[in-house]
């Protein structure tokens, strides 16, 4: 139909032969399919798991109690609690900041690559699955949100102070790599047919 | 390039089927045919509902800003910190940018969403075509993922739980607003629907 929606406001605007427009209503870039969809959902997404790296590996926390210093890295965070019969506290860190970013990472990885296989089978799942990555990369933040409160409210007590660890800006680069990533992911492509790619 | 008005058609966002949309009754909610997902809602009040819910956050906000989350007091020293503040201290310790991060995530991002649904919603339900309306809801559309209010409050949580065991820790009137906010927030944006707004924009202006 030469009919192409825009992505920001659903107004839908007649594109013909031409790949490229400007929306009347909200003056955005309107298109088929975004552009470069694959090649750019790919490079964030490796870097978001490089990202991935240092956020679980590096400290996130550095305590400096009486004098004493000790840094917490998010898997040692979840030891203490569990071991301290805190389960459901280890629960809800350990699925935030490990489990939900390696699991969106897969699901987008999975997703990119039965597109570009131009694998056309059960569609409505991976609708769906593309739906719920988008969604959930955004709670892996709250790990650094954690740390900026307790920073706040220990420092003034000068007897301990907490500081933020280097992993704090990793995983705040995770995060939005993440979402950069889902975001430049074209759920479309996953229901066009082979030929239309 | 042709002008034509496409408002009782929409592609849906996820598998870009044609449908349309006119004929749904109110009150209901459309799926799309083709992948299952949420197309559009024929909503009973699309903008007074949204609009009653924002000023509601408008209040919640300035409130959930201004007075602090949290007060807690190690050995007679007391510590209280608002939102902004938490994401001040990353300045103060040498991370700048952790400290952006934090705060437009959690305070300017969803203040210029609030504010500006006010100011689109306002216009609308006046009919008054306001100036910087469509440019306003381009970014709000763009942005809306972008604010974590929602996370910031499990954050809160989270704290609380790690803080309950070493001093004492009480929640300050911000607490309540926050999370009444968050609430509020959620339930504005979820009866907001975004191709309403649109159409109505375009009326209004023609």
């Amino acid at each position: 139909m030469g009919l192409a929606n825009c992505h920001v406001c659903d107004q839908l605007v007649q594109l013909g032969d031409q790949t490229d427009a400007i929306c009347p209503r909200c003056h955005s870039g309107v298109h088929y399919r975004k552009h470069n969809s694959i090649n750019l959902a790919w490079a964030f997404l490796i870097s978001a798991f490089i990202m991935y790296i240092p956020a679980n590996t590096e400290a996130i926390m550095i305590t400096d109690a009486l004098g004493q210093q000790s840094s917490d890295t998010i898997l040692s965070g979840v030891l203490y609690f569990l071991t301290h019969g805190d389960w459901p506290l280890a629960l809800v860190i350990f699925s935030a900041s490990v489990l939900l970013p390696l699991l969106k990472i897969i699901s987008i990885g999975y997703l990119l690559i039965s597109v570009q296989r131009r694998n056309i089978t059960r569609q409505k799942e991976k609708t769906r699955l593309y739906l719920i990555a988008e969604v959930m990369g955004r709670w892996s933040m709250v790990d650094v949100f954690v740390v900026a409160l307790l920073a706040a409210l220990i420092q003034m007590g000068k007897l301990s102070t907490i500081e933020p660890g280097p992993a704090g800006l990793a995983f705040a680069a995770m995060v939005i790599l993440t979402m950069f990533s889902a975001m430049a992911f074209d759920p479309r492509l996953i229901w066009d047919q082979p030929e239309k790619i | 390039m042709e002008e034509k008005n496409y408002s009782q058609l929409m592609a849906c966002h996820e598998c870009d089927a044609l449908q349309n949309i006119e004929h749904i009754p109110k009150g209901n909610v459309a799926l799309c045919v083709c992948c299952g997902q949420r197309l559009f809602k024929n909503s009973h009040s699309p903008i007074e509902k949204p609009l009653a819910l924002i000023i509601a956050c408008v209040i919640l906000f300035l409130v959930a800003n201004i007075f602090p989350v949290m007060r807690l007091s190690i050995a007679g020293i007391e510590q209280h910190v608002t939102i902004t503040e938490s994401a001040r201290i990353f300045y103060e310790l040498g991370k700048p940018e952790l400290a952006l991060v934090v705060w437009l995530t959690s305070v300017i991002l969803p203040a210029f969403c609030v504010f500006s649904l006010l100011y689109i919603l306002l216009s609308i339900h006046f009919k008054k075509p306001w100036r910087f309306s469509r440019f306003l809801l381009a970014w709000v559309s763009r942005l809306l993922p972008w604010g974590m209010m929602d996370v910031f409050l499990l954050a809160i949580l989270v704290a609380l739980v790690k803080l309950v065991s070493l001093a004492e820790v009480v929640l300050g009137l911000g607490f309540s607003a926050f999370v009444a906010l968050v609430l509020c927030y959620a339930a504005a944006i979820s009866s907001i629907e975004m191709h309403i707004l649109w159409d109505k924009l375009d009326k209004i202006s023609t």
